[in-house]
């Protein structure tokens, strides 16, 4: 059982009235999650939602003997698991996250149960889907006609949201496979933004520096991505 | 009014209760759907789903410079329009008739109303989404990481998937368009395929000759898209 409070700092959890929220809550566990860890895989049973509060979590698509291609991107705007959602156990993404951090953890049973008794939070996970749907395609379509260097800018931006913090621990080779690019794009890439006092990039640990000139060197897809995210909260 | 069975040649409609199905024929319209005729653009509310039976629609994410290309593809199997019925947001991309045939349209309120509350109606469209998931996160990977003989050859199958028979009228423009290559990367990739016995390409009408062949030829993201389907679907659209 848990002992959270009825507060969260789940923009999706925030959405719900409060007696609603109250109740939701009372069925989660607060849980923390460590960097590289997988909260689920394709073809297995998915256990449990998470609605992260703190970190971050990739969506990542499968692609043949490799780590994958990330579609999409998961912080305390949203969740992880939303086949849960679409009544589906099974999905073919891997959730691995990215930024350590922290949680509201509840299993599907429950989930399923709570989203049979409250329209509320139906209606709110319905539009989670249609904003996944929507980071999805912008993916497809970003990876298709985008420079490495305005992806990555996008990509750091996206980590930055979530993160809530300007420094965060990354290998070029992991960023490579994020970004399906290789590795030495991403050292290229992260050179020219390192040159520019955009980012810094030490030993592992990747330092937004400015952001406003991250936000000019990124295509069009991040905002896209943040418009996605406003409208759903309003 | 529509019938029951001519509701039935798309999937999704076939998959409803019949009291849900019986429910629906009244407000279903038969339509025409005519190459290229855009069925939603992005940012628009939409004000009709749409149920293909023989069409097949793309479905195109458009850049704010004009460039787009196709995230996936909607035939038979499907619904047009379900991530807006969703949200009750406008849709983000644009709905496009990339081969003519019929459909039944719906008015999305209807759907709208009925999503929220009938869990019938509800189950079938969620299901239908997740495969849709899929099939958007695979066109990523497959845009990324593989060729355009690969590409061509998935976009081949799939549309091949969600018709009968073995030819697409189709040019090479508008696989050009969909793919987001330029169209004489298109002429280049259906020449190797016809090289290879696998296509016969004629003004604007491609057969296909070897499926099986096209299938080796294509990426694995067309195998992981079919598995999806037909994991998820109930009555399978494809072979």
């Amino acid at each position: 059982m848990t002992t959270a409070s009825a507060d969260s700092d789940n923009a999706l959890v925030e959405l719900l009235p409060a007696a609603d929220r109250a109740n939701f809550i009372a069925h989660c566990e607060p849980v923390a999650f460590k960097l590289g860890q997988v909260l689920h895989t394709p073809d297995a049973d998915t256990a449990f939602a998470y609605f992260p509060t703190r970190g971050f979590i990739s969506v990542v698509a499968p692609l043949a003997s490799t780590p994958g291609l990330e579609v999409g991107m998961v912080g305390n705007e949203g969740m992880v698991s939303a086949q849960l959602i679409l009544g589906v156990g099974e999905s073919p993404f891997r959730a691995v996250v990215q930024g350590a951090g922290d949680a509201l953890r509840i299993s599907a049973s429950d989930l399923r149960e709570q989203l049979g008794e409250c329209p509320r939070l139906k209606a709110v996970l319905d539009r989670y889907v249609a904003v996944l749907i929507r980071q999805f395609a912008t993916s497809a379509i970003c990876v298709r006609y985008h420079a490495i260097r305005p992806r990555l800018a996008r990509w750091l931006l996206m980590c930055q949201d979530r993160a809530h913090t300007d420094s965060f621990r990354m290998t070029h080779e992991f960023l490579a496979y994020m970004l399906g690019v290789r590795r030495a794009g991403v050292t290229q890439a992260a050179g020219a933004l390192q040159a520019a006092g955009t980012i810094r990039y030490v030993r592992g640990t990747l330092t937004v520096l400015d952001r406003d000139g991250l936000e000019r060197t990124a295509c069009a897809c991040y905002r896209a991505d943040r418009l996605a995210f406003s409208s759903l909260l309003r | 009014m529509v019938t029951l069975a001519q509701a039935r040649q798309n999937s999704l409609l076939a998959a409803l209760d019949v009291a849900d199905a019986e429910r629906w024929l009244r407000q279903l319209e038969a339509v025409e759907l005519p190459l290229g005729a855009v069925l939603h653009e992005p940012r628009a509310p939409i004000e009709y789903v749409y149920f293909p039976a023989t069409a097949i629609i793309s479905m195109l994410c458009v850049l704010e410079n004009g460039a787009s290309a196709e995230i996936a593809v909607v035939g038979m199997e499907g619904i047009v329009g379900i991530s807006a019925v969703m949200s009750g947001l406008a849709s983000v991309d644009r709905a496009v008739v990339q081969r003519a045939g019929q459909g039944f349209r719906l008015r999305a309120r209807v759907l709208q109303d009925e999503f929220g509350r009938i869990e019938s109606v509800r189950r079938p469209m969620l299901r239908f989404t997740q495969a849709l998931l899929a099939q958007t996160s695979q066109t990523a990977v497959c845009n990324r990481h593989h060729t355009l003989d690969q590409q061509l050859c998935r976009w081949i199958l799939m549309s091949l998937d969600r018709l009968s028979g073995d030819e697409l009228a189709v040019t090479q423009e508008l696989i050009a368009n969909m793919l987001g290559v330029r169209r004489e990367g298109v002429t280049e990739a259906a020449i190797r395929l016809q090289a290879a016995g696998l296509i016969r390409y004629s003004r604007g009408r491609i057969s296909v000759l070897n499926r099986p062949g096209l299938e080796q030829r294509a990426c694995g993201c067309y195998a992981v898209v079919r598995s999806e389907y037909s994991r998820l679907l109930p009555v399978r659209s494809a072979h």
